[in-house]
């Protein structure tokens, strides 16, 4: 993949974890969740600009592949239109406009949740990777993605290690949640 | 249509509740993104036209949740709470128009576009075909009965049978060997989900529901729709 695609993919991973938070932002009307959305709508904008610059000197440099930054422009536009999209739900949240009961029972209708948990220093998840301890299997819960200081990992392997700090952004079904954030944040030791 | 005289909409989703019609955009919102990354993964015209019928249902959800709330809207704190869940509708409306954009660049000449299967297939959250072999045991059950999300994560977006495909298949799909399934999911758990189409593994169905949980929850919601009606006692 070049650097322009892989530039690419990382906007579209980053507006489906915006769309996720977004509504787990709902379901719990939680502000910390929300500015997360906000903060990462910031890393988009200036991801999106440099996508633009380098399609336009891809353009540039070789005629043959305007169509192909067409295409990327195109894609760009609409994936930033899912983030935006993200970001006035987030938004609903900071300005405590969340509160009406039917909105958070709407959001848990659906067949899973988005759950959020951090990775405590005496966790029996620090240090290992997904292959030595299968979430899944345990709690029913599918790690999704990782945040790592500023920084995200999509859609981590079994080679990936799980580092105190971390938070973790877990799918999965509302019974999975209390056994998995326990396994983070120390509480419970036994796997 | 609504079968209700008095109504005045022309909608077509204002039997629905609230709380249905905000799940509904919610679940359709999420599915109508992954149906359109599919549908440039796969080349697929007939998975962009599905992707353009569920973006129309949205416009008439959007419009029947505005005209359901806007009707009981009583206080000037309804009206400040209700404004949210308004938004949210929205947004949920605003992202199925983008998908609806990204259906749009099949309609660019192919070449034009290779690298996007190779990058899609590089996401966070993969979308895969997988096919039910005969030894399966989720044959002759229906997706809800399976839980197949809450069980592995992974989301069935479209599904062929002898019939053909399907996308956005209803939870009471019934599931048939030689059946293909598109899922979204992380790897993990797409692997785990084969394990399953395979016949490797046997089928862990989920717990009933709790039905003192289940009650508690019909009861709250029931409180709050009659809130909404306006009919609680003043």
């Amino acid at each position: 993949m070049s650097h322009l695609e892989s530039m690419l993919l990382e906007l579209k991973d980053t507006s489906e974890i915006m769309v996720d938070l977004a509504y787990s932002s709902l379901l719990y009307d939680n502000t910390e969740i929300a500015e997360e959305v906000v903060t990462l709508s910031g890393n988009l904008d200036e991801l999106a600009n440099h996508i633009q610059d380098e399609a336009i000197s891809l353009g540039q440099a070789n005629p043959a592949d305007v169509a192909r930054v067409v295409v990327i422009s195109r894609l760009q536009a609409s994936i930033m239109d899912i983030a935006g999209a993200a970001e006035h739900i987030a938004d609903v949240v900071l300005r405590g406009l969340a509160e009406h009961p039917v909105l958070a029972m709407s959001i848990r209708d659906a067949d899973t949740t988005i759950c959020l948990a951090k990775v405590a220093p005496d966790s029996v998840l620090a240090g290992k990777t997904f292959g030595e301890i299968s979430l899944s299997t345990r709690c029913g819960m599918f790690v999704i993605a990782i945040r790592r200081d500023k920084d995200y990992i999509f859609g981590p392997g079994r080679n990936n290690r799980m580092e105190a700090g971390d938070i973790l952004i877990a799918r999965g079904p509302e019974e999975g949640e209390g056994y998995f954030k326990d396994l983070a944040d120390g509480t419970e030791k036994e796997l | 249509m609504s079968d209700d005289e008095n109504d005045v909409s022309g909608l077509n989703h204002v039997d629905m509740s609230v709380r249905e019609l905000l799940t509904e955009m919610k679940d359709t919102s999420e599915v109508i993104t992954d149906l359109a990354y599919a549908s440039l993964m796969y080349n697929s015209q007939p998975m962009a036209d599905k992707v353009r019928g569920l973006e129309k249902d949205m416009d008439d959800l959007k419009y029947s949740i505005r005209y359901k709330v806007l009707m009981s809207c009583r206080t000037r704190e309804d009206a400040r709470q209700l404004s949210g869940l308004l938004e949210v509708a929205s947004a949920a409306d605003r992202i199925s128009d983008a998908a609806s954009e990204i259906v749009g660049l099949l309609n660019l000449p192919a070449e034009r576009r290779p690298f996007i299967s190779e990058m899609l297939s590089e996401s966070g959250e993969k979308i895969r075909i997988l096919r039910v072999k005969p030894q399966s045991d989720m044959i002759g059950n229906t997706i809800k009965k399976l839980a197949v999300e809450a069980s592995t994560g992974c989301k069935i977006i479209a599904l062929r049978n002898r019939h053909g495909w399907t996308y956005d298949p209803d939870d009471e799909q019934k599931i048939h060997a030689a059946d293909d399934l598109i899922v979204r999911g992380t790897d993990e758990g797409a692997d785990r989900l084969s394990q399953f189409t395979e016949g490797q593994e046997k089928w862990v169905f989920p717990d009933p529901i709790d039905e003192e949980d289940a009650e508690e929850d019909a009861d709250d919601e029931e409180s709050i729709e009659q809130e909404l009606r306006g009919d609680e006692e003043e």
